[in-house]
């Protein structure tokens, strides 16, 4: 009793000692700063007796007692009465027009427009004046063919209808509502930042232009390395907050940061690709990239960072915005009221999105909600989508679109459930087996090559997928010319498997049909997955192995589980797919360079015999998962970065890509060459039904839902009345290469 | 022979057993098809049984693998049995192979010339009795060496657990005083661990490079070491009930030493209760071994087990009846037999011998 008592007192002391200091320091007129003048004329309105508390004595409270505390102290002093505004919330932006550059001025006063930014920020902006510039309005060169997109043809049907609840499902429940850093590169993204936040400039999906996003207009520089963008003055975040111009610089504060911890988005997002961006009023800003290239226009779009919220980042990031989503710009916003843990995310359309009425966005996002629920068994989800409780299912597995959901099928029959195929033309999700080349014995390249010859993925793509999928050949199929035009994934063969197998020293047979070694090691290779519904493509590749003498054990883990080992490298071999960007080129630097193996820099790994060095540090969290490190794939990736020209990109990609084939540490999988999917005929879709480069059914948001049709649908089902005479079975081969 | 020096106590507590029929005759037919189930190479089996081949004969179900090249084909792994029958009926060259009842082993993927491409109905012609399942496996073969390896593992699981109770109990029991005290509050508080959730973390932060033997056997030792404390109770109660006999004064003042005691006193006199327990623990132990399967948490794929048929089954119920109903009916009848087992040890050794047991 007497101990909280004192506890309480000691507080008020606390608080009334820090409330005669401010009062204190107040008197001081010069630490006082002249009441905001707000932007909106009711305020202006209102007797002023806003003041706010000096920046100084701000960060001195944060430091001293943490920032809850500083904020704390702010409510409090407010909610008595004495109204103040913190620094750390939204100030006026009426400055447009401003034209003075520099980050501070000759007095050390922020810019006009960075006049919101923490000292931190602002320090980070000084200190990179190289890469944060502030410039006026006449720097913007004069003649510049600025775009808008106007040209290119909405993709979205004028018959979608806004309303409804999408319902989906998820394997896992998200670690984090944050979209960078740890654990936050899971599946759950797509709904918050992938599918749903606007960069500054969208690819067009169907042609090669593009298509405004925050960005009303864009011009490519001279150079053909910078870009102009003016935003879109009506870009807003959900929370109301105006998209600022000042936020891209924001972005690579952020991006830059080692405190999100995500080492591959520092690299990104680093000094060496991002030159520099300038701003140049309220509403202009530039982007350099380190070279020009073909389609600069997109990799220059990047999207901006709330400011507002983020403030300035510290060690505290990661724990602080573990279930906090930032603001978004997309039509689609979590609020936590609406996460329910471990069972369902359910993301709500903002009421007045801003870009409701643009075109290319007023047919899209249109269910007024999307309920993304944990189903933790992909055949469960299944029979809760026959259920009706999901409204889509991905029937690309053989087994689900002949014999689980066969044409046959009653509700296919009788017309509620539609099964759709859509081929479209998009580089394939990498499904492939990546060989760890550090781990041993598979640091042996003829083991790695004998690893290839003893995959029988024909036999796979044959019995268990009944020839729908076609086998992927390259690490980079689906680029157009700058795909190998010969290059074939090496195929099954026992001699040849063995002839690798035993140049490598495994050449006898041991009992029970598995090479062994002359030391008398058995040649076990372990392949990591987490997914469990390809298990049966992996036991028939593990008992296929079996005949070229090579035992394969099967590790599958859950998702998270499985993600955590190969990032850290621990894995021999890892089966996984990662969604390939729809680009015009394929990119190396990050599965292929050796940067990204280990941990120390460029060639100081080898010898000068061109071999890996031994004791290096491996380097976790990248997308190097086959531990690649050769000198000449390095030194031809740093040069097919640096180039511009697409004749001789595609020259040396041809040249990548067989190098890669030759350090033989990833084993392509298969492709398919469309989309196929079932779901429920209350979600309709336009006539063509998504655009070209669609990868998934939700990826453009173009499809919509009709409640009534709904019902009638549910109450014919309930009746076991057909509202089809025809099964309803769609085939759009209108992007079938042919 | 050895003669069996039986205690007559104990000689008529066994032909009680034996008047009891129903538990009689299941624990003989689950021990014949134990035996069967650990002879299975010799009934199903992708290696054939006897070869004769250019006057040798071949024996090729527990010897080495042995290559295509050596019966004449053109290939290097192992030979296909089957496809050799057919091959010699043929070429009626006067060789011959015999092959077991069921030619198919629980990891062979039956993927023949024709459209098989999993869930193959039961197929008496193809031998597959029970059908196939998803990858083309014959049901009965991963049914039979599933239940193999279950029984194993619940037997090697009882005599652990059984053994670490017994060591602890005893100690507790006949130790007494703070030994006792403290041990007591250890198993409570280790029996207050969640048992399956416990495994479950355990074996998904196993090391994937331990091979299926080390795994296995690491998943009884996890489930032994998460579920020996139940046992100890009893153990631990009993001794301190035959401590305070007469008999056991008598020893200790003929100067036997404690050990003795324990072991050659104490705990034959014990051991009848825990008797009674083993049928359930059995039970217990092949139930969660298929649940930890079924769940994903048991033995590493693809070895055959019965949580990972029921898996499937529960998966394809449409498309595949077949795979629920036999591993479904076969863990029922397991189970059943064991209890029914259990059911007649726990009367035949019941002191008040004309209860019955509910």
């Amino acid at each position: 009793m007497n101990n909280t008592q004192n506890l309480k007192l000691k507080k008020v002391s606390v608080i009334s000692l820090f409330l005669s200091l401010f009062l204190f320091s107040a008197c001081d007129s010069n630490q006082l700063k002249p009441p905001r003048d707000n932007s909106s004329a009711a305020d202006e309105s209102e007797p002023s007796h806003k003041f706010l508390i000096d920046r100084k004595l701000a960060r001195e409270l944060a430091r001293e007692f943490g920032k809850e505390f500083a904020q704390e102290f702010v409510r409090q002093m407010q909610e008595s009465n004495t109204s103040l505004a913190f620094p750390i919330q939204e100030k006026a932006n009426n400055q447009s027009g401003t034209s003075v550059p520099g980050i501070v001025d000759q007095e050390g006063k922020p810019h006009p427009l960075l006049e919101h930014c923490a000292e931190d920020v602002i320090e980070y902006y000084k200190k990179n004046a190289d890469c944060f510039i502030m410039a006026t309005p006449e720097d913007i060169p004069a003649g510049l063919n600025w775009q808008d997109g106007t040209k290119e043809r909405e993709f979205a049907s004028p018959a979608a209808k806004k309303g409804g609840t999408w319902q989906v499902y998820m394997r896992d429940f998200p670690r984090t509502l944050r979209t960078i850093g740890p654990d936050a590169n899971g599946a759950f993204r797509s709904y918050l930042l992938d599918y749903n936040a606007l960069g500054l400039v969208h690819a067009h999906p169907n042609t090669d232009g593009y298509y405004p996003g925050l960005a009303k207009s864009w011009a490519v520089a001279e150079d053909g390395a910078t870009v102009f963008y003016r935003l879109d003055p009506n870009a807003r975040y959900s929370d109301g907050n105006k998209v600022r111009v000042s936020d891209y610089f924001f972005f690579l504060y952020f991006m830059r940061n080692k405190h999100i911890q995500a080492p591959w988005y520092n690299d990104f997002y680093g000094k060496d690709k991002f030159k520099k961006v300038t701003i140049y009023n309220h509403d202009t800003l530039s982007v350099s990239f380190y070279k020009a290239k073909p389609d600069i226009v997109e990799r220059a779009s990047i999207r901006p960072k709330p400011e507002h919220f983020y403030f300035e980042l510290d060690g505290e990031f990661l724990r602080k915005y573990q279930w906090k989503p930032e603001p978004t710009t997309g039509a689609y916003v979590v609020y936590p009221r609406n996460v329910d843990k471990g069972k369902s995310v359910t993301l709500v359309r903002q009421k007045d999105w801003w870009a409701d009425s643009k075109k290319f966005f007023r047919y899209r996002f249109n269910p007024d909600q999307i309920k993304v629920s944990v189903i933790r068994d992909y055949n469960k989800a299944f029979e809760v989508f026959l259920k009706g409780d999901l409204d889509m299912f991905g029937l690309s597995k053989s087994e689900f679109w002949y014999k689980k959901l066969p044409h046959e099928h009653p509700l296919v029959a009788n017309g509620y459930l539609t099964k759709v195929t859509f081929y479209n033309q998009t580089p394939p999700p990498s499904y492939a087996l990546r060989i760890n080349s550090q781990q041993p014995p598979l640091d042996n390249l003829n083991i790695r090559k004998g690893f290839h010859h003893a995959i029988n993925f024909d036999l796979v793509l044959e019995k268990v997928f009944r020839g729908d999928f076609i086998r992927m050949n390259s690490v980079a199929d689906g680029y157009g010319a700058r795909s190998h035009p010969s290059i074939r994934a090496r195929e099954f063969s026992v001699e040849k498997a063995k002839s690798c197998f035993a140049r490598a020293g495994y050449s006898k047979l041991g009992p029970d049909g598995i090479l062994i070694n002359a030391v008398g090691q058995k040649l076990s290779i372990e392949v990591l997955t987490s997914y469990k519904h390809f298990e049966d493509v992996l036991v028939v590749l593990k008992e296929q192995a079996k005949k070229a003498g090579l035992e394969i054990k099967l590790k599958m883990l859950e998702p998270t589980a499985a993600w955590k080992v190969a990032n850290e490298k621990n894995h021999q071999v890892f089966f996984s797919a990662f969604n390939s960007f729809v680009e015009l080129f394929p990119r190396f630097w990050e599965p292929f360079h050796s940067d990204n193996a280990y941990e120390e820099a460029g060639n100081s790994k080898y010898t000068d015999d061109g071999l890996l060095k031994k004791g290096l540090t491996t380097k976790v969290s990248t997308n190097n998962f086959t531990q690649t490190a050769d000198k000449e794939i390095d030194n031809l990736i740093v040069l097919y970065r640096e180039e511009e020209d697409l004749a001789r990109i595609t020259e040396m990609s041809h040249q990548l890509i067989e190098k890669i084939h030759e350090h033989a540490a990833w084993v392509p999988g298969w492709k398919k060459p469309w989309l196929r999917l079932g779901h429920w005929n209350w979600i309709k879709f336009p006539e063509n039904w998504g655009p070209k480069e669609s990868r998934d059914y939700e990826e453009f948001h173009v499809f919509w839902i009709e409640p009534k049709e709904k019902q009638r649908i549910i109450n014919a089902k309930k009746e076991g009345k057909p509202i089809s005479t025809e099964p309803s079975v769609k085939i759009y081969d209108r992007y079938l290469p042919k | 022979m050895i003669r069996l020096k039986l205690n007559p106590l104990t000689r008529k507590k066994l032909s009680r057993f034996r008047s009891i029929k129903r538990g009689y005759w299941s624990l003989l037919f689950l021990l014949s098809v134990y035996l069967v189930s650990l002879g299975a190479e010799l009934f199903v089996n992708k290696k054939a049984l006897v070869v004769f081949y250019e006057g040798n004969f071949f024996f090729p179900t527990y010897a080495d693998q042995i290559s295509g090249t050596r019966f004449g084909l053109d290939y290097s792994y192992e030979t296909n049995y089957r496809d050799l029958k057919n091959k010699f009926k043929e070429s009626q060259s006067g060789n011959w192979v015999i092959l077991p009842i069921v030619p198919y082993d629980p990891y062979e993927m039956d993927y023949g010339e024709e459209e098989a491409t999993g869930f193959s109905s039961p197929n008496f012609e193809k031998s597959h009795f029970l059908g196939t399942d998803k990858t083309e496996r014959d049901v009965l073969a991963r049914l039979l060496y599933g239940f193999r390896i279950a029984m194993t593992f619940a037997i090697s699981y009882l005599l652990l657990t059984y053994l670490l109770a017994m060591g602890v109990g005893s100690l507790m029991g006949y130790a007494g005083g703070k030994i006792d005290m403290v041990g007591l509050r250890f198993v409570e508080i280790w029996s207050n661990v969640p048992f399956l959730y416990m495994v479950i973390i355990l074996v998904s932060v196993m090391p994937g490079w331990w091979g299926v033997g080390w795994q296995v056997s690491s998943l009884l030792f996890i489930m032994v070491l998460f579920s020996w404390t139940g046992m100890t109770y009893y153990v631990r109660a009993s001794i301190y009930k035959e401590k305070a006999r007469e008999y056991v004064a008598a020893a200790r003042v003929i100067g036997a030493s404690p050990t003795r005691i324990v072991f050659r006193h104490l705990l034959p006199n014990v051991i009848s209760t825990l008797v009674t327990f083993a049928p359930f623990t059995i039970a217990a132990a092949i139930s969660s071994v298929t649940a930890l399967d079924f769940l994903g948490y048991g033995l590493p794929p693809p070895t055959p087990s019965w949580g990972e048929l029921l898996k499937q089954g529960v998966n394809n119920l449409r498309i595949a009846p077949w795979i629920v109903t036999s591993t479904v009916s076969a863990l029922v009848l397991t189970l059943t037999l064991v209890t029914f087992v259990g059911e007649a040890v726990r009367e035949a050794f019941d002191p008040k011998k004309f209860s019955t047991y509910e």
